[in-house]
């Protein structure tokens, strides 16, 4: 008789949405975090009063999310008092310039339009399409398990439709972006969202330019922090019985015949479940927490092949003054090809550019509860990654944060250097050893079209038994709709396939 | 004949490749780089 029904690793949203799911089931689960909060990147920590998000800023194409509030007989809403954010961006040159757009298709063709009209006619046939693409996806793609060629079948004969955006994945983000845009501003607002999936215009599906039209959908920020999206799901979760242990690290998944038994623990506990569900990244999962000797050849080399998904560093800065922002969101300027040249010419040489841009989220701007009466909150996102040459992240860390904020204070936020009261920064090095994510991937994985669908790693692993995965390592990837409709995609193969 | 019409075939793709924007190169050379893997992967 196994301690568990089922054991969830990783309190990211995927593994405490599936724990959630499974609970409801009646299943009795655990669930293993391994630090002291639960969330993962969608978390939010205190410093000196202030409240800074660890990395997810907001949340958008929610549908998923509400499809996973109802299965636990209970609303997003009523779990989790969101904000809506309008403007839902606003995008800043370097000469000081900005343009910010509101949530409304009309107001934000009529922006467009006075910068230039062609664009501005385009950007209605680009909303055309990319609204028919996203409710398909929807319904069709995001919320549904994609291990296999019979699925993609089915998922295609259940909505044929989805045939009809199949050219989307036959060409890149920047191909899309730059047949519906024509004037160099307007792409300085639509090149940036690409690598929201991880990879620059050039190297990522087109199927993925829908993000500059969903945020015009709703973007939405939770009162106290993106942490109430996961602890909405831990408080469903734990009134169904689910447990909870933090500072419970997984050393082991331990696998007899090709079939889960359960897991060691760091402390060397050992705790027996019938099926194991893993939030983490696929390949620590495989490679180290079960081992290659299980492994079928096929799926050594499979796994091994995938490259780790891009890391960012993250400077969160507490100020006693309003910064001269205009929306949640603000972008620093760049085109598509912009972009390009970065990862080109900088991520994959190792060398951090002086002139950076990046996204700057102001979550004080919606919820003025994360500071002290009349100071702000700001995560600032600047471009950065893993892999330096000729330096260290702890080396380099004072230095970047130095230049990204000294640029800011320049044309972006005035006055910000003169207003800073509390001051932090996760390197990608400090997310692999805090959150421990690989090289601080915060998708997992490449989110390209080789490593998509029924080229990602299996929701229900073929390789191992009672194996299920969640989280940024799956499909439908990296993102707070996306890993959470992971976890519905998990239970819903649980409960199908684990009587 | 045959050698005519491969040649013709292996040309014309040359040509269409030359064509395109640096942007669908690079977006199609990595779709072949990662190609070897697409097999190993679906098995994952």
């Amino acid at each position: 008789m196994a301690d568990y029904d089922v054991i969830v690793i990783g309190g990211g949203n995927g593994g405490v949405s599936a724990g959630a799911l499974l609970a409801k089931q009646g299943r009795k689960v655990l669930l293993l975090e391994q630090s002291s909060a639960i969330g993962g990147c969608c978390s939010t920590f205190e410093k000196d009063g202030y409240k800074f998000d660890v990395g997810a800023s907001i949340v958008e194409v929610i549908k998923p999310i509400e499809m996973a509030f109802a299965k636990l007989g209970t609303t997003f809403q009523q779990e989790v008092d969101l904000i809506e954010c309008d403007p839902v961006m606003s995008i800043i040159d370097r000469d000081g310039s900005r343009i910010t757009l509101p949530k409304s298709i009309d107001a934000t063709a009529q922006i467009i339009s006075s910068i230039s009209p062609d664009d501005g006619r385009r950007w209605y046939q680009y909303v055309e399409l990319m609204r028919e693409f996203t409710d398909v996806a929807l319904e069709a793609f995001f919320p549904v398990a994609a291990d296999t060629l019979a699925d993609m079948a089915k998922m295609f004969a259940k909505h044929p439709t989805f045939l009809k955006f199949l050219p989307l994945f036959a060409k890149s983000y920047q191909d899309v972006m730059e047949y519906y845009f024509k004037d160099e501003r307007i792409r300085k607002a639509m090149g940036y969202q690409s690598l929201y999936f991880g990879h620059p215009p050039a190297l990522i599906p087109g199927m993925f330019a829908l993000i500059p039209y969903t945020e015009h959908r709703g973007v939405y920020y939770p009162r106290g922090g993106m942490i109430q999206i996961p602890e909405a799901f831990r408080r469903c979760g734990e009134k169904l019985g689910m447990q909870v242990r933090f500072n419970a690290r997984v050393k082991k998944v331990k696998v007899r015949n090709r079939r889960v038994e359960g897991v060691v623990l760091s402390d060397g506990t050992e705790i027996t479940a019938k099926v194991v569900v893993s939030n983490i990244n696929a390949k620590t999962l495989y490679l180290d927490l079960i081992g290659a000797e299980h492994l079928p050849a096929l799926v050594k080399t499979g796994i091994r092949s995938y490259q780790y998904s891009k890391g960012v560093p993250m400077i969160y800065v507490g100020l006693d003054y309003t910064p001269p922002l205009d929306s949640h969101h603000s972008l620093i300027a760049v085109t598509p090809q912009g972009v390009n040249d970065y990862w080109f010419n900088h991520v994959e040489k190792g060398i951090l550019p002086e002139n950076n841009f990046g996204l700057i989220c102001w979550p004080t701007h919606a919820d003025k509860s994360l500071a002290p009466a009349g100071h702000h909150v700001l995560n600032l996102i600047p471009e950065g990654f893993y892999r330096l040459s000729g330096t260290t992240w702890d080396a380099e860390k004072p230095r970047f944060i130095e230049r990204t904020l000294k640029a800011l204070d320049r044309f972006a936020i005035p006055g910000l250097m003169e207003h800073i009261k509390v001051i932090e920064c996760t390197s990608p090095l400090d997310f692999e050893r805090r959150l421990l994510l690989p090289e601080g991937s915060i998708y997992a994985l490449q989110q390209d079209l080789t490593a998509a669908a029924v080229f990602r790693p299996n929701a229900r692993s073929r390789a191992i038994k009672g194996l299920y995965l969640t989280g940024s390592s799956t499909h439908p990837g990296g993102g707070v709709p996306t890993t959470i409709a992971s976890g519905l995609i998990a239970s819903n193969l649980i409960a199908q396939h684990e009587q | 004949m045959k050698k005519i019409v491969c040649l013709g075939i292996i040309g014309t793709l040359f040509y269409g490749y030359t064509q395109l924007t640096d942007s669908k190169k690079r977006y199609i050379k990595e779709l072949v780089r990662q190609m070897p893997y697409l097999v190993p992967r679906y098995f994952v």
